[in-house]
């Protein structure tokens, strides 16, 4: 798998995790276990490829961090805005 | 500067009496002087607090610089009406140097930047280790970020699932005790996995800390995923002259440290000889003169603690690798356990980068969500982790004592005929 | 203002930094020489795109460049030390030259004006360096008697407002250190209690043992404000912890827009929260249910999910735990044990906590002898002799019952008698 193919596959299983229902935000193990085929620091490098592209953003709780697509589901700033 | 606004903060001026450094005391200068009204609002929500024994800040939140995925905490107050100033007060982890020195002119730089820019509330430092700026808004982030690299060359330390900042002792710049440079070995790994340190890697944060000897001023036994603690393989050095003085009372023991209490006079059998935990020493009064065997010591340091002019480290110096600690979340506590009993070191330490490396993929393959690196070896058993896991040949050293139930996971290429059987064969020489 | 020209050196000493790695150590990164410029990041930072210019990954500054001339000469090559008086290290290198370390307590919580006061210290006495300790504690470094006296004087009398020392000097030898603590209602949105407020309460009440050395042994203090425990608070001497003890609130109405219902069930160590569905007006929504009876009041669910909280002002408490510590002398390090539990958490002086934490330290003065850590004085008399000395009331709620619980209870006939065994069996049971 190419970096690229990896990046095409890694926005596949968010996207495919989003219509599913549920779940917008996901760890990287959420990902690596859709994605055998790659290594789990592949898989890292290529998730924080796409973050530097505005593909995916980062979600953190403050001890952890989870990847999600931008604008998809809940951001906590955002709810926190649609409260005023 | 317009007027700011007052509140009204009994419980929490009652902090200003005392004798110990008043933070509400510098807390409200700083704030009158500045006209920092995010001063007053912080002190009128502690005040709050303190009335309803809550904290009043809501939960985080994505809040962050572009591009990384840690430094940045997210703070929002729930008393945005009465308390505007603080509203949005997001917290910057500041990457402290190795051994937290500082020049003056880079401090007060980092100062300015900060009273422009956030509250001016400051730790120094958080737990990990970084310098802390408390108190700013989004819209400040990515400038905030933006001078911190561009006008002080500085850059964030780590939250969330990355690597977070390492941290060290004093080490060799101000400790004779410092058995490797921890400050070198700070900086060049810390350097060296930037990616993960500033990026989500990992199942669940990830701790490097190194201390300069088994007194192990930084911790690191209790806090670090990877504890490193320097030690030594060779032979305490003895000054037996400096012995002679410390037993003829012309020293104080342990450099002072017991100096406001008359604890009688100085008693080498009683102090060290009877302390020893291995009880390897011997002082023999006729010749006047003190015994190690070597062999047998295990380098907690007490006799050198307690002599420390006439005894001294040896001169074959390493670090001891250990692994695994971590506070209660979620397993319960734990202390970091043996993996490398010692090693020498030299920069730029790559066969340790690698072994690092190794241990990561593993872990960040085989790890859950938000389990720390003890906690998987807690799961799969350190025998697994050491022999399939790192290929590591195991050694008594790893272990306080053996396992006491022999319940054994045997391996079936360990078993002579391995476990395939053949029933037929079993049933002629045991009829059912 | 920054200019054009302002703007060029930038980039040129950016240039700089490159050149070298980042590496100086001859001398200081010059960027610490130029003034700070509090428009140049709003002039050159474009946040339509963010990556033009960034600079990324570059870690904190090399450590070298901060240190002293004589710390950089010495580097390595110390070879002994003595506290001359509590919070006074001499310092002595092979080289022949010494340095007098004056170690200050610090409130951590700190404006940028008082650390710009120790710049100022920091420039008068010690040609602009200075450096923090892992306990929170600055450190000034001059190179004669004749400044450390004038710094000594200096520091004594430089006070807040309402009289606080900024500058306690002390936190070495056979005293109490520096509490290591947390954010607390100050900064954090998990705590159970605040943190600065209950740490200078208690210093002020035990002052006199920081800057003295007439404990047994060092004393090693910290506070978490709740279980997250951020810092090593799990192996001290004597620590507190707040501790949540009602089960989380769960916002049924607000839960499914706020949280990611997987990932709050998936957050409970004990498997004690459920997906649910709730009807509210007429609509169904998705939810959680939290089983009670399992519940530990851990916070994680929380920390994944703000929809769930749990602080509560009548319900959280403070727990203090004693006998951890780190260092590997004389004994191994250990955990730090529940001996107290349940105190009523009392701003603004939290005086229940204070009358404990002053009584057992002062129990363990009285009682241990020299060179023994509060762990290791418990260890030779005995938990039981511990909780009769220091009339701590023993409960069911110091007996563990979380993973290997059973190791922590007595399975020999080695215990002492104390006021808590009774003759008669009739009399060990619970009175009603």
């Amino acid at each position: 798998m190419t970096k690229e193919e990896l990046k095409a596959k890694i926005l596949e299983v968010i996207e495919a995790k989003v219509k599913k229902g549920g779940k917008t935000k996901v760890y990287l193990k959420d990902i690596q276990r859709d994605i055998p085929g790659a290594s789990p620091r592949e898989i890292k490098n290529a998730a924080n490829e796409l973050v530097r592209e505005g593909k995916l953003e980062y979600f953190s709780s403050g001890s952890t961090v989870m990847f999600g697509i931008p604008g998809v589901g809940i951001g906590v700033e955002e709810a926190f805005k649609k409260e005023e | 500067m317009g007027e700011v606004k007052k509140h009204d903060t009994p419980m929490v001026d009652d902090l200003k009496k005392g004798p110990w450094p008043s933070f509400v005391d510098d807390i409200y200068t700083y704030g009158e002087k500045h006209k920092k009204q995010a001063c007053f609002d912080i002190m009128g929500q502690l005040e709050l607090s303190y009335k309803h024994k809550e904290t009043h800040w809501k939960h985080g939140g994505i809040v962050g610089v572009f591009g990384y995925g840690g430094g940045v905490i997210g703070r929002y107050s729930d008393q945005q009406e009465r308390f505007p100033a603080i509203w949005a007060f997001h917290t910057l982890r500041v990457h402290h140097p190795a051994g937290k020195w500082y020049n003056t002119t880079a401090l007060r730089k980092l100062c300015e930047m900060w009273e422009h820019r956030g509250s001016g509330l400051v730790n120094f430092h958080g737990s990990t280790g970084d310098i802390i700026l408390l108190g700013t808004v989004t819209e400040q982030l990515e400038y905030t970020f933006y001078d911190l690299t561009h006008q002080l060359h500085w850059d964030l330390g780590g939250s969330g699932s990355n690597l977070r900042s390492p941290a060290c002792c004093m080490g060799k710049s101000l400790c004779q005790w410092a058995l490797f440079d921890v400050q070198d070995m700070d900086y060049e790994l810390t350097m060296h996995f930037q990616d993960e340190l500033h990026r989500p890697a990992f199942p669940y944060k990830f701790k490097f800390k190194f201390s300069g000897c088994p007194l192990d001023c930084v911790a690191a036994v209790a806090r670090a995923d990877l504890s490193f603690i320097g030690t030594w393989i060779d032979d305490i050095k003895i000054d037996q002259e400096a012995v002679r003085a410390y037993v003829n009372g012309e020293i104080p023991p342990n450099a002072g440290a017991f100096s406001d209490r008359d604890w009688g006079p100085f008693d080498i059998k009683k102090e060290v000889i009877d302390l020893c935990p291995t009880q390897c020493m011997y002082w023999d009064e006729k010749e006047q003169k003190l015994y190690i065997n070597n062999k047998e010591c295990n380098r907690c340091m007490h006799c050198i603690a307690v002599m420390p002019e006439a005894l001294k480290p040896g001169d074959d110096r390493g670090v001891c690798v250990l692994i695994g600690a971590k506070s209660v979340i979620l397993e319960g506590a734990q202390l970091s356990t043996v993996l490398i009993p010692f090693m020498r070191v030299e920069p730029p330490y790559d066969e340790l980068k690698d072994f690092i490396y190794k241990i990561w993929d593993y872990w960040m393959e085989n790890g859950k969500n938000r389990e720390r690196v003890g906690e998987i070896i807690q799961r799969i058993g350190l025998n697994k982790f050491l022999v399939d896991v790192l290929e590591i040949e195991p050694i008594p050293q790893h272990i306080l004592v053996p396992r006491a139930e022999p319940y054994i996971f045997w391996r079936e290429e360990e078993v002579p005929g391995g476990w395939a059987r053949d029933l037929a064969e079993f049933r002629k020489r045991h009829p059912a | 203002m920054a200019d054009e020209k302002a703007i060029e050196r930038l980039k040129e000493l950016w240039n700089k930094y490159e050149e070298v790695d980042g590496k100086f150590k001859d001398e200081m990164d010059p960027i610490f020489q130029e003034p700070y410029y509090p428009d140049v990041a709003e002039k050159l930072y474009n946040p339509q795109r963010p990556m033009e210019n960034r600079i990324t990954d570059i870690g904190p500054p090399y450590f070298w460049q901060f240190m002293p001339p004589i710390i950089q000469k010495n580097f390595g090559k110390w070879k002994s030390h003595q506290i001359i008086q509590p919070g006074v290290i001499k310092r002595i290198s092979e080289t022949g030259d010494v340095v007098y370390v004056v170690r200050c307590g610090t409130p951590r919580l700190e404006t940028i004006d008082y650390i710009r006061e120790i710049c100022d210290i920091a420039d008068k006495y010690c040609g602009g360096y200075v450096r923090w300790t892992t306990r929170n504690n600055v450190e000034f470094i001059v190179d004669s008697e004749e400044k450390l006296r004038a710094l000594l004087e200096d520091l004594k009398n430089r006070k807040h407002p309402n009289g606080s020392y900024k500058f306690p000097i002390g936190g070495t030898g056979a005293g109490v250190s520096n509490i290591v603590h947390t954010q607390g209602w100050i900064h954090c949105h998990t705590p159970a209690i605040d943190a600065s407020g209950v740490v200078k309460s208690i210093m002020d009440e035990i002052f006199e043992y920081f800057g003295s050395h007439k404990l047994p042994a060092k004393t090693k203090l910290a506070l978490a404000c709740c279980l997250n425990m951020c810092g090593a608070v799990h192996c001290s001497d004597i620590a507190i912890v707040g501790i949540h003890r009602k089960p989380p609130f769960v916002e049924d109405d607000r839960i499914s827009a706020v949280c990611e219902i997987p990932l709050a069930v998936a957050a409970c160590p004990l498997g004690a929260i459920r997906p649910a569905t709730v009807e509210i007006d007429g609509q169904k929504k998705k939810t959680v249910r939290v089983n009670v009876e399992r519940c530990m009041f851990c916070g994680n669910c929380y920390t994944m999910c703000p929809a769930m909280p749990l602080a509560d002002g009548e319900g959280d408490c403070i727990t203090i735990v004693v006998g951890g510590k780190v260092s590997n002398r004389i004994s191994p390090p250990r955990f730090s044990r529940v001996v107290l539990t349940g105190i009523p958490n009392e701003p603004p002086r939290w005086p229940t906590t204070v009358k404990w934490v002053k009584h057992i330290l002062e129990v363990y003065s009285k009682h241990a002898r020299k060179y023994e850590r509060i762990g290791d004085w418990i260890q030779r008399i005995g938990w039981e002799k511990f909780f009769e000395l220091t009339d701590i009331p023993f409960t069911e709620k110091c007996i563990d019952d979380y993973r290997l619980a059973y190791t922590t209870y007595r399975t020999s006939t080695h215990f002492k008698f104390t006021k808590h065994v009774k003759t008669k069996l009739e009399d060990y049971f619970i009175k009603k």
